[in-house]
């Protein structure tokens, strides 16, 4: 391999890249603003959920437990509704998302001492968002029945407060967030991002790069010239190898400073680790350029095989650990979900090679691999 | 356009059957690549199928240890009640130094620890705590996690208390407490892969819809052919329409195999609306995303920067528009720049009519919306087109 040669090629497609203005500039500017964007604009809490009430009571106490509802920042209350018909339809319409009936005699009952049904009719197109809407209509229930169960034991039995409070509930839980003691979705967001805008901005970066010399015919030069397979291989890597590390760079800096998101970790051990990433993923734009003739479809298989899993199996939103079995082979088959883990661990757990040393190893791995393919695939010698 | 409002029928068939030919030329084009074709397929059955079968974004198997520091009866009780499908325990611990280090490591994701005398003091009637560590470097799931830890612990600590009193007083059925009854519409079983196979198989549409047709188009600029049907009897109308309308072909009939060939038979996805209406609005929906990706394509000189340009529109259009996370928490400006999506929509319409048999009279809000934003963004793209080469 002659370092001059591969230097040739290298700075050729800089050269190339950087008179393209328009795709210099998107290659900046794509990371970036969907760091801005995602960053505050991808909330995966379920909050606002919009809300209906039939009250058929209308008692004080009726009102007093609706009152928890509408005070909640999980539910956005809509309006009252005369009767179930009508919050059928407004379900059907996807205007509200749930609807709480209160049966007649909700506060006799209750007085009395008698158990009372709620009925709550939740939309189900979202099993996410149906199931978070439930264990918070379960969460405000119970803590209504506590409290109904305190003022009746403390009543009836004549004992203070604290005391019937000690007969009803007598298990605390006591929760500690570790890592994110706020639970602030920026924080575990953000660090997540990094490795998505890499993801997705890199292999694209790569394929466009190789196939456009494929389709416009100038990689004939490179067959016919001197330059040997692998010096084209590296040369024409490096400076997409060189932008994706600099945006991960930039995204680092926005994360840290512009979101203000604590790394914890070692920043050399981050930036080394990033490096290997950058190199599995432009790997795969390298792949993909190698397998199709067109950009088109350079572009299509590319966003494909990257936009899809780094958004479904990459630990972005849902854990790889609550993905079926299946689905986990697939996750552990792509880079993204071990440089989540590096992102993670250096942002918020502050851990370093000692545990991420094996990410960093299925990430080299991985770039190894795809080259060696990658230069198996790659031929001076076209068939057609 | 002209020849449309001419008088002879005799130039609008003329007008009709160069659109064909060239719908047919861009389907031609578009089969003899194979890695597209093979990647067509693959997208709208076992990417269907696989997503369908495997994705769940709700809380499951969350990988659980325990402390125990009491070994007694209650304590494994409690231990026991933690269980699938949202926890999966993973073993216990003997030092209550490890279950950091687990943390650290990401073997679990959430680390129970029962004090000792636990049994004890619910036995005495006496209060007493249990304390959960929680991993929230993935804040929904970690919230998701105690919320369920939370009730767990609830439930378990009221049972055992009535229990203790309740055998001699009174039972659960006279006593004031609210029970939750839930009916789930629309999915009463909460089947989670009709909502991803649909969801996955509405990625898949946009992602070719807005794609395909912006890249043929600049395509044909980067070559040089454009020039060629420019001077050709062909309209600029003539030249764009063909390439979205073999797009929306190969995607109504792609639409079709997911939908009859997976979603159907394989995961038993309701289609409770009209069909006719789906396909409809589907065609609807593929043109207006097509009309965006031409719009960018105008935008552009070549095919690396409309690869760039698409996906820049294309990540935040899947991520925002209400499949990956429910729109509803999404901050204000979020909302109104997704108007702006016609994937929200799109959202709207598929589960609307797939899941809960709703027709126009309820949908026709997204509908009308879609259809003005689609024919803005065709409008803008002709435009564009017509200055750059008349």
């Amino acid at each position: 391999m002659n370092l001059r040669r591969v230097a040739a090629v290298a700075s050729k497609e800089w050269r190339e890249t950087v008179r393209d203005r328009m795709f210099l500039l998107l290659a900046f500017l794509l990371p970036a603003l969907w760091m801005l964007v995602f960053g505050y604009g991808l909330v995966l809490d379920v909050e606002n959920i919009p809300f209906a009430v039939v009250d058929q009571d209308r008692s004080a106490l009726s009102r007093d437990y609706l009152y928890r509802f509408f005070e909640s920042r999980y539910f956005s209350f809509q309006g009252y509704l005369p009767s179930e018909r009508e919050a059928d339809a407004l379900l059907q319409s996807g205007k509200i998302r749930a609807a709480i009936i209160v049966p007649e005699k909700f506060e006799d009952r209750l007085l009395a001492g008698q158990p009372v049904g709620i009925q709550t009719v939740i939309d189900g197109t979202f099993p996410l968002r149906t199931d978070i809407t439930k264990g918070y209509v379960v969460a405000i229930n119970s803590a209504f029945s506590e409290e109904r169960l305190i003022d009746f034991f403390s009543r009836r039995s004549g004992i203070s407060r604290p005391q019937a409070e000690v007969r009803v509930q007598p298990i605390k839980l006591e929760v500690r967030y570790l890592y994110n003691q706020e639970v602030r979705s920026t924080w575990s967001m953000v660090p997540a991002l990094v490795m998505f805008a890499l993801m997705l901005s890199s292999p694209l970066l790569t394929a466009l790069g190789i196939v456009r010399e494929k389709e416009t015919g100038s990689i004939y030069n490179i067959y016919s010239s001197t330059v040997t397979r692998i010096e084209f291989l590296a040369g024409k890597l490096l400076p997409y190898v060189l932008i994706s590390w600099v945006n991960a760079v930039v995204l680092w800096v926005m994360a840290t400073l512009w979101f203000g998101v604590p790394f914890k970790g070692n920043l050399l051990f981050f930036l080394a680790a990033s490096l290997v990433f950058v190199l599995s993923s432009t790997g795969i734009g390298l792949l993909v350029s190698l397998l199709v003739r067109t950009q088109i479809a350079a572009l299509l298989v590319t966003v494909i095989v990257s936009i899809l899993p780094t958004i479904l199996y990459s630990g972005l939103t849902v854990p790889v650990s609550s993905l079926s079995p299946g689905s986990q082979i697939q996750a552990h088959l792509f880079p993204g979900m071990y440089y989540t883990n590096i992102v993670r661990g250096a942002f918020l757990k502050g851990v370093g090679p000692e545990v991420l040393w094996v990410d960093v190893l299925a990430l080299a791995v991985y770039a190894v691999v795809l080259r060696i393919v990658g230069y198996q695939l790659f031929t001076k010698r076209p068939r057609s | 356009m002209k020849s449309l409002l001419g008088p002879g029928s005799q130039r609008a068939v003329i007008w009709w059957r160069r659109l064909v030919v060239m719908t047919r030329k861009e389907m031609l084009q578009l089969f003899r690549d194979v890695p597209i074709v093979v990647f067509l397929v693959y997208s709208f059955t076992l990417a269907v199928y696989i997503t369908g079968n495997g994705l769940r974004s709700q809380l499951h198997n969350a990988s659980l240890a325990v402390y125990d520091a009491d070994h007694s009866i209650s304590s494994r009780e409690l231990i026991h009640k933690f269980q699938a499908p949202f926890f999966r325990l993973e073993g216990e611990i003997t030092d209550p130094q490890e279950s950091l280090r687990l943390l650290d490591r990401g073997k679990v994701m959430v680390v129970l620890e029962i004090p000792p005398r636990f049994h004890e003091q619910l036995v005495a009637g006496e209060p007493t705590a249990v304390q959960l560590l929680v991993d929230t470097t993935n804040s929904p799931q970690g919230l998701s996690a105690a919320g369920y830890a939370a009730r767990i612990v609830a439930r378990f600590g009221q049972e055992t208390a009535l229990a203790r009193v309740g055998s001699s007083e009174e039972s659960s059925q006279s006593l004031p407490v609210i029970e939750s009854n839930h009916r789930v519409w629309y999915n009463p079983d909460q089947n989670e892969a009709w909502f991803e196979a649909i969801s996955h198989l509405l990625r898949q549409i946009t992602i070719f819809a807005i794609l395909l047709p912006a890249a043929a188009l600049v395509r044909e600029k980067e070559r040089g052919t454009v020039e060629q049907l420019l001077v050709s009897p062909l309209t600029p109308l003539q030249i764009m329409l063909p390439k979205v309308l073999s797009m929306t072909v190969v995607i109504l009939c792609a639409t079709a195999v997911g939908l009859f060939g997976i979603m159907q038979p394989v995961f038993g996805v309701p289609i409770k609306g009209s069909i006719v209406l789906f396909f409809g609005l589907t065609a609807l929906f593929v043109f207006t995303t097509a009309g965006m990706g031409l719009a960018a394509a105008t935008l552009v000189r070549n095919q690396a920067q409309v690869g760039m340009m698409t996906l820049l529109v294309v990540a935040p259009m899947l991520l925002l528009s209400g499949l990956t996370a429910p729109m509803e928490a999404m901050p204000e400006w979020v909302r109104h720049l997704m108007v702006l999506s016609p994937l929200r929509y799109f959202v709207e319409i598929t589960y609307g009519i797939l899941l809960k048999g709703a027709g126009l009279n309820i949908l026709w809000d997204s509908v009308l919306a879609m259809a003005v934003l689609g024919a803005a963004l065709f409008g803008f793209g002709m435009w564009r087109f017509r200055r750059q080469f008349e």
